[in-house]
Parts: structure tokens; C-alpha cells; sequence
């Protein structure tokens, strides 16, 4: 019996809820109804985003502890350059900063509302009329795991709170411990370059300010809520100022290149009724375009089932 | 033109625009030479999740380095990666680290500690690369002297060591865990680190217990490497050897600083180089017997995993010093063997006996050369010495039952084993004959084994959960999912006892000390009085308040522990506020940068303008 159940359970419960406000709020009820009606084709559009997508997440689940058995032989030990580099920033920041309202704020921001950060755009994205956007931010997103997990094996560095014990608490743990219990599961304590924490936030700040014409509301909560998990990995002491200004040079970078990917112009005729035929126009066009040679076959059966 | 570096640059454009012979050669000899810049030192640790007191050592340490001029930098690594760079690797310039033993520990520990004999060896055996005719003199002596003179020559060994400072120990800590004790009791009276600890602890009632589970006792740890590796001689797995010493019995163990029979019945010296022993009646957890040949395996097998099938002898990582007590062994029949120490002391030969027997049936096919997919990678290398020997077979009290690796493991009562034995057919013995641990001799199982071991474990099933943090394993306790922590406990997650009503906090002595080790392997760390001049930067009073929050005593000798051994002026009194061989230069936690500097000087360093240690370019 571990701690991990009564965590999870309550990550799930915050999620739901803050979705369900913010879908309300953001979305609207009307086009809420929408999501039911497009989610499933929408990601049967971007069946080979979702993959690629799954594989990552897969990939950076199971095949975790051997890249940590290679980072641990062959990586760049950094720990030490970086604190070179950035020296007592984050010492000074939780220094400066710190009071338990501000503890329990950061913290809570760190887990449920990340947690929500992450979820709540497919909910939104789904409730559009086209299926653009929403590949665009699974592109994103994929990107920037994939790229994190190739830094995570080449790079191994720890944190300030693993560093630097005297000078910069481990918050996030002391407030919660059994908050460590749950990170431990989706993550290993050498994994601190760059901080996915900061890169996801960063893209769904960016993908909210880039889509402000369609959701107004949402780019403000996006981006406080992603600004303060930014600032919540320092304050936090799990991460460094190294790690958050590299995550956000990810996430610009993630966003740039899954426009380049998913193009805008091929996707505004994209006919519902015909789903199998856009989405093999788009497919094609973008072998055409960017030289995307990914050696998909289309099923000409599942056609059938749409 | 005041830099080094502007200076060479031009002369090596000289050197190039001139060209005639007569200059270049001028220009050679001046360009030629080495130039010198900041001496970077990096030490090595683990971060603080794993143990939250070493780290905060090597950054205080890494802090006053700095001051004097060195480019000092901390470097974090989890334990397997800082054991298999420090101890089989050599590869590091400083390193602060925890010794193994828990329990106070014989002199003779110094031998496979720092006797250059080891030097080119991988492993726990002198891992410093410390060189020096003296102390490898004296460590000899120590071994063969008559019990009045080895007093002597053990404090003058203390005296040269302290000196020299192969390693500087900073302080022994107290072992420290977070505990309940509504299930089991006993945690005072063996550090529950220790395997003897583990095993006399006792449950508070049996009755509670009878819900068709058997009984568990679970503890949480931060050290994940008992979920991945179970091989008792692989150094960068091991710690303490805590769960290594249930799953491996050895011929004798240490109840409260006496030796005690344990798998050996009994032992008699039948001459001044000979000790017989005679084996308990055990069996191995695959059924297989326990036989004397399995001993004589063991010695041989420490000395070289290769069994003499390669060119060289590969040493053990792990027992090298005790195991090289044994000269020879010679197999009388199934049960008893003897074991040729050449005339070492009494007190060092029993050392000698407390190595994990290995069964030869499983470990002689590991004799071979490791390959990876087929292919050798270097023939110092064993099968013995990388396996990580899953679904290990012991004889102990306690087997392997299953694992998920960063998770937890689970281990089971061996209800073959002699203590569960003792405590069915020994019990009236136990309650009569209280002072058992006197005894060395003995025919019937119960008779030799003290009573606090008798019928123990008092578990069935020994579940460890590895946990983020101290603070995490703490809060386990305290929620109850665990009922014991088994790691070292810092700063931050001591108070946190306090605040939690069901968990107490548990502390013992531990002889585990912390160390900041030196790779003497390389300069200026060759030089004994650089060493000297590191070790008073160390201010080990202050890093006892501030990183152990005062659970710990600040020491000069790394046999503190056992205070009949040191000599008066190497002992850390309570009226002694400093190291009385190598004094803290500053004054309360504060560093006298320049008076080191000037110490600095005075053994022959250099300094440049901006008061930067000079060495040469490495």
C-alpha cells in the first residue's frame, strides 16, 4: 500500500473539476456539445500525431530506466557548470520570496494546475469547428517530450533542492511529501535539463496567445497559470533558472515547428463529411511540401467505419 | 602585460614571424614550458534526496575551497554511479561518502582501507591510491602483535593517519530513523541500519496479527539499489550490506561488540595460524546443503572471482581487507574447515569471519570473463563482479521473494533457518541461561546463540519500499504505510518526527562515518600537507549543528567509535572544540582565507594576483 492512490485520485478530482469550470467558461456550453461530436474524428484525423505522440509517452515510460542506465555511463554531468553559470539565483529567489501561502500556492499551481494547463487545451481545441489546431498542439507537445527525453539521457544534472540542500528547500516535498510519491512516477530526480514543466507551459501560453481570436478568455488563465508554474519550478527549488530558460526556448522553438507542420491553409476547407478524403489531402500535401516521408499507408477500410 | 595567457599567445606569434632558428628555439624553451593556471577541484557526492548530510558537507567544504582560491565544484551522483566512479573507476579528485559498517569495527579495518597493496585494485580496498611506507609497516604489525603491543601500534597507526589524512572523517552520525512503534519494538536497541538490529526486534502482539496475513515489517528507504542488484561483493550497490547480511549468513557476526558464533557452531584455535570451525547444520534457500567446501569457496573466491582462470588474480570489490586475513583454507570433512590466518591477532581473525558465504554451486560458473552479448571487454572483469545476481541463494534468515525495481522488495522468513529452529527447540534455554552471548562453544544449535536472536525474525515478510526523500520516508511512517525508515535522515525531515503523533524518532549510534575522501592518485591531492591543509577547511563542528542538526559527533580518528583504541590526544572530548591534529583555520564557521592561503604558500603553492591557487595545467 503506497501513498500514490489517495494522490492520484485527488490530481483527478481537481482536473475534472477545474475542466468543467473553464470549459463553461472559456468554451461555452454550446460549443462544449461540440466536443463530443469532434473529438473522435479529430483524432482519427491525426491518428499519425496521436501515434506519434503515444510512442513518446511510451517510449519515455518503459524505456526510461535503460536511457537512465546510458545518461549514468555516457552523459554530460552539468550539475556542477550549471550552478557555475547561474550560481544562488534560485537560493535567492526562495530566500527572498518565501511564506507558506505563497508554498501552498506554488505547490498547488506545480501539480493540479499544471496538470489542468495540460489537459484543458484538447478540450478547448476539440470544440473548434476545424481539427488544425488541435493536431497542431499534439505536434507540440509530442515534440516536446521527444526532444526533452533525447536532453534527459544526454544531460545528467540535478536540481537546487538535490545540490544545494542548505541553501534552497526542497518545498514542494516538505509541504506534500507524498506530492514526491507521484512525481517519482512520471519522472527521475536527474531529469532537471530542461524543465518540461516550463516548455509545456510555455506552449500552451503560446498556442492560447497565437488562438486569443478564438478563446479570448482562456489567454490570460493560460497565462498566469503557466507563468506561475515557470516561476513555481524555481521557487520550488526543483529546477534552474538554466533549466526554465531553455524549457521556454523549447517550447518557441515546438511551436514554431508544428505550424511549419501543420499547415494552416490545407486544413480551413477540411470537410467534416469527407474526413478520410481531407485528411489524405493534407497528408499528402504535407509529403509534398516539407519532404514528410513517413512511409504511411492509408487503410482504405477504415473509411468505412467513419 | 600582466596576463599568462596574452603572454604565451604573443610569443607563439613571435615564434611564427620570426622564423630564424636562433629565436624559435628561444621561443620554444620559453612557450614550451607548462604554464599554470586555477586549480579546479571537483567532489563528488550524492544529492540530497538520497542522503540529505554528505551533500551538505561537500558544499560546505566546496565553499571554503573557494575562498582560498580553488575552482571547487560540487558534483552530484546517485550512490551506484559515485561507487562505480570513486571505487572501481578511480575517477574523481575528492568525494564525500559514509563508511560502510555500522557497528563499531576492529582497527584492522585501516588495512583494506588504505594499505597500498591495494592501490591498483577496484573496489573498497583503498580507493584513495594512499601510498605510504609507514602506515603499510605499522598496518602489518598491527595484524601479528601480541595483544599488549597492539594497542600501541594501533594508536601510532591512528597517529600517522591522522596525519596524513588518506581521508578526512568528519563525523560519525547517529543512525537516526523515524519509527512506530505500535506493531515492533526494539528499535533502540540495534540501529535498525544493522542486520542484528532487524532481527532481535520484537512484536508488540502476536494477537493483533491474526488476520490470515503473515506478518510484515515494512520499512522505507531512499536507496533504490536493493530493488535492482543482490550481489553481495558488487560495491556500487551495496551500502550498509544490511538486507545482503539476512540474505548471506557469515561465520560469525557482532552482538554488542562481541563476537558471536552465527553460522559457524563454534571455533577453536588449533594452532597459532589455525582456526577450525565447525558449521551449523543449514541448508542453502535452494535446498541444497551447506558444506565446508562452500567456506573454503568463499576465502578463495574473494581473493580472486576468476578462480585462477585469468592471468592475473580479480580481486573482490567488496571483504578484500578481511578476506586477505585467510592465508589458505583446508576442508576437513562436510562440516568443519579450517582456516590458516598466519598468525594474525585474535580480535583480526574473527574479522576474517564475518564475510558472506557464498554457495559454490551457484558462484563457480560466474568465475568466467564478463561479456557483453558475447564479447569480452576486459579480462579484470568476472561474471562474479557485474551479475546482479537475481533470485539470489543464501542461507540467512531471510530470502528473496520478488522486486520491482525504484519500488520496493520483498523478502521471507527462511523457516530452515537456525534462529527459527533455536526458537522452538531452544526457548526454555533462552529463558534460563541469560548470558549466552559469553558462550562461544556449544553442541546444540539454542545453546550458542544468544537469546535475543532465538526464533527471530519476528517477521515473516520483510517488505522495503524506496521512497523520493528522507522527508517522503518520514511521512510513509508517520501515514502508516511503513513501520520503520532504514536511511539517513536529515535536517529538515527530523523535525517532522516531532510534529507526526505516531511516529517517534529513534537514534543510535552508528559507526558509519562521513569522510571527505582524496584521490591521491592526483596532484596537489598526492601531498599530504596539501590533504593536511584541506582537512582543516572541513569545520567539522559547524557541519555537525548545520547538516546533521547536532545528531552527530565530530571526530579525528575513524575509530571513534570504539574509544579503547584511540589515543588520548586524537580524541574529540566535549571540552574539544576543534580537530587537535589539522584545527579548523577560522573561527566560529568562519574561514581565515588568507591565513590558509599563507599555509598554502608555505608548502610551496603559488598564488596569482587575484589570489587564485596556481597549479599546472592538467
Amino acid at each position: 500500500m503506497t501513498p500514490l492512490l489517495p494522490v492520484v485520485t485527488s490530481v483527478l478530482f481537481w482536473v475534472a473539476a477545474m475542466c468543467l469550470v473553464a470549459g463553461v467558461a472559456v468554451v461555452g456550453p454550446r460549443r462544449l456539445y461540440g466536443v463530443g461530436e469532434n473529438l473522435v474524428p479529430y483524432l482519427r484525423e491525426s491518428r499519425r500525431e496521436v501515434a506519434a505522440l503515444i510512442v513518446v509517452l511510451v517510449v519515455s515510460g518503459i524505456g526510461r530506466p535503460a536511457l537512465q542506465s546510458i545518461s549514468e555511463v555516457f552523459g554530460l554531468r552539468l550539475t556542477g557548470l550549471i550552478f557555475a553559470l547561474e550560481g544562488n539565483f534560485v537560493a535567492w529567489l526562495q530566500g527572498t520570496f518565501q511564506s507558506p501561502r505563497l508554498t501552498l500556492y506554488f505547490s498547488s499551481v506545480y501539480v493540479f494546475g499544471y496538470a489542468f494547463l495540460l489537459v484543458f487545451p484538447f478540450i478547448a481545441y476539440a470544440a473548434l469547428p476545424e481539427s488544425t489546431t488541435l493536431k497542431r498542439l499534439i505536434v507540440a507537445y509530442t515534440l516536446n517530450y521527444a526532444i526533452g527525453l533525447v536532453l534527459y539521457t544526454v544531460v545528467l544534472a540535478y536540481g537546487p533542492r538535490n545540490l544545494m540542500p542548505d541553501a534552497v528547500t526542497s518545498l514542494l516535498y516538505t509541504f506534500n511529501p507524498n506530492f514526491q510519491t507521484l512525481t517519482g512516477e512520471v519522472n527521475v530526480e536527474t531529469n532537471v535539463f530542461p524543465s518540461l514543466h516550463t516548455s509545456l507551459s510555455v506552449t500552451v501560453a503560446t498556442f492560447a496567445a497565437l488562438t486569443h481570436g478564438r478563446y479570448p478568455r482562456w489567454t490570460p488563465i493560460a497565462w498566469w497559470i503557466a507563468g506561475s508554474v515557470v516561476v513555481s519550478t524555481m521557487y520550488l527549488g526543483i529546477h534552474w533558472l538554466t533549466d526554465v530558460m531553455f524549457g521556454t526556448a523549447l517550447a518557441l522553438g515546438c511551436v514554431y515547428l508544428s505550424y511549419r507542420y501543420v499547415d494552416a491553409v490545407g486544413d480551413r476547407d477540411g470537410d467534416v463529411a469527407d474526413q478520410n478524403a481531407a485528411d489524405r489531402n493534407v497528408a499528402d500535401r504535407n509529403a509534398a511540401d516539407h519532404n514528410v516521408d513517413d512511409g504511411a499507408v492509408e487503410d482504405p477500410t477504415e473509411g468505412g467505419s467513419a | 602585460m600582466t596576463g599568462r595567457i596574452s603572454r604565451r599567445d604573443a610569443l607563439a606569434g613571435i615564434g611564427l614571424a620570426v622564423g630564424s632558428a636562433g629565436c624559435a628555439g628561444r621561443a620554444r624553451n620559453i612557450a614550451g614550458r607548462e604554464g599554470s593556471s586555477q586549480l579546479v577541484l571537483e567532489i563528488r557526492t550524492t544529492p540530497a534526496d538520497e542522503d540529505p548530510n554528505g551533500i551538505r558537507i561537500a558544499r560546505a567544504l566546496a565553499e571554503n575551497l573557494d575562498a582560498v582560491g580553488v575552482d571547487t565544484r560540487v558534483e552530484t551522483m546517485n550512490g551506484t554511479d559515485l561507487h562505480r566512479t570513486v571505487l572501481l573507476n578511480h575517477d574523481f579528485d575528492v568525494y564525500v561518502g559514509q563508511y560502510t559498517e555500522v557497528l563499531p569495527f576492529d582497527p584492522d579495518v585501516l588495512y583494506g582501507l588504505i594499505h597500498s597493496k591495494f592501490t591498483a585494485e577496484a573496489g573498497w580496498q583503498n580507493p584513495f591510491g594512499f601510498t605510504d611506507l609507514d602506515v603499510d609497516e605499522l598496518l602489518e604489525q598491527q595484524r601479528a602483535a601480541a595483544e599488549s603491543d597492539r594497542a600501541r601500534i594501533v594508536s601510532d597507526l591512528q597517529e600517522s593517519v591522522c596525519e596524513k589524512q588518506p581521508f578526512t572523517v568528519v563525523a560519525f552520525p547517529d543512525a537516526l530513523a523515524a519509527a512506530r512503534t505500535d506493531r515492533f519494538v526494539g528499535w533502540e536497541t540495534g540501529p535498525p541500519i544493522s542486520a542484528t538490529g532487524l532481527l532481535t526486534m520484537d512484536l508488540v502482539d502476536e494477537r493483533d496479527e491474526d488476520d490470515g496475513e503473515p506478518v510484515t515489517l515494512r520499512l522505507a528507504t531512499t536507496d533504490g539499489r536493493i530493488t535492482e542488484n543482490w550481489n553481495p561483493i558488487a560495491a556500487e550497490y551495496r551500502r550498509y550490506g544490511t538486507f545482503m547480511s539476512m540474505l548471506y549468513d557469515r561465520l560469525a557476526i557482532v552482538d554488542d561488540g562481541t563476537t558471536i558464533p552465527w553460522l559457524a557452531r563454534e571455533w577453536e584455535w588449533i594452532d597459532p595460524e589455525t582456526i577450525e570451525i565447525g558449521l551449523r547444520d543449514s541448508t542453502w534457500h535452494d535446498g541444497e546443503p551447506l558444506t565446508a567446501e562452500d567456506v573454503a569457496f568463499t576465502y578463495e573466491f574473494l581473493r580472486d572471482t576468476s578462480m585462477g582462470g585469468t592471468e592475473m588474480p580479480v580481486p573482490a570489490p567488496q571483504f578484500r581487507g578481511r578476506g586477505s586475513i585467510v592465508e589458505s583454507t583446508d576442508v576437513v570433512d562436510d562440516s568443519t574447515v579450517r582456516l590458516i590466518v598466519g598468525g594474525a591477532d585474535e580480535a583480526v581473525a574473527e574479522r576474517a569471519l564475518q564475510v558472506p558465504i557464498l554457495p559454490r554451486h551457484v558462484w563457480i560458473d560466474r568465475a568466467e570473463t564478463a561479456t557483453v552479448g558475447g564479447f569480452e571487454f576486459d579480462t579484470e572483469t568476472t561474471e562474479a563482479l557485474v551479475t546482479s545476481n537475481e533470485d539470489p541463494v543464501g542461507s540467512g534468515p531471510m530470502r528473496f521473494i520478488e522486486s520491482t525495481p525504484g519500488e520496493r522488495v520483498v523478502f521471507e522468513r527462511n523457516p530452515d533457518h537456525f534462529l527459527v529452529r533455536s526458537g522452538s527447540d531452544g526457548s526454555e534455554d533462552a529463558e534460563a541461561d541469560g548470558d549466552t552471548a559469553e558462550s562461544t562453544a556449544g553442541t546444540e544449535d539454542g545453546e550458542s546463540i544468544p537469546a535475543p536472536y532465538r526464533g527471530k525474525p519476528a517477521f515473516e515478510r520483510l517488505e522495503v519500499a524506496i521512497v523520493g526523500s528522507d522527508v517522503s520516508a518520514v511521512q510513509w511512517v508517520a501515514d502508516g504505510y511503513a513501520d520503520g525508515t532504514v536511511s539517513n535522515l536529515g535536517p529538515d525531515s527530523v523535525p517532522r518526527i516531532g510534529r507526526e503523533s505516531d511516529a517517534r524518532l529513534v537514534s543510535t549510534q552508528s559507526a558509519a562515518f562521513y569522510y571527505v575522501g582524496y584521490n591521491a592518485r592526483r596532484a596537489p591531492l598526492s601531498n599530504p600537507r596539501f590533504r593536511g591543509i584541506v582537512a582543516s577547511l572541513v569545520d567539522k563542528s559547524t557541519i555537525v549543528d548545520d547538516a546533521f542538526a547536532g545528531y552527530a559527533r565530530p571526530a579525528t580518528s575513524p575509530l571513534a567509535t570504539s574509544p579503547e583504541w584511540v589515543p588520548g590526544n586524537l580524541r574529540w572530548d566535549d571540552d574539544r572544540e576543534e580537530d587537535p591534529v589539522h584545527p579548523f583555520r577560522g573561527e566560529d564557521g568562519s574561514l581565515d582565507a588568507e591565513a590558509t592561503r599563507e599555509a598554502l604558500r608555505e608548502i610551496g603553492y603559488r598564488f596569482d594576483e587575484s589570489d587564485r591557487l596556481l597549479a599546472r595545467d592538467q
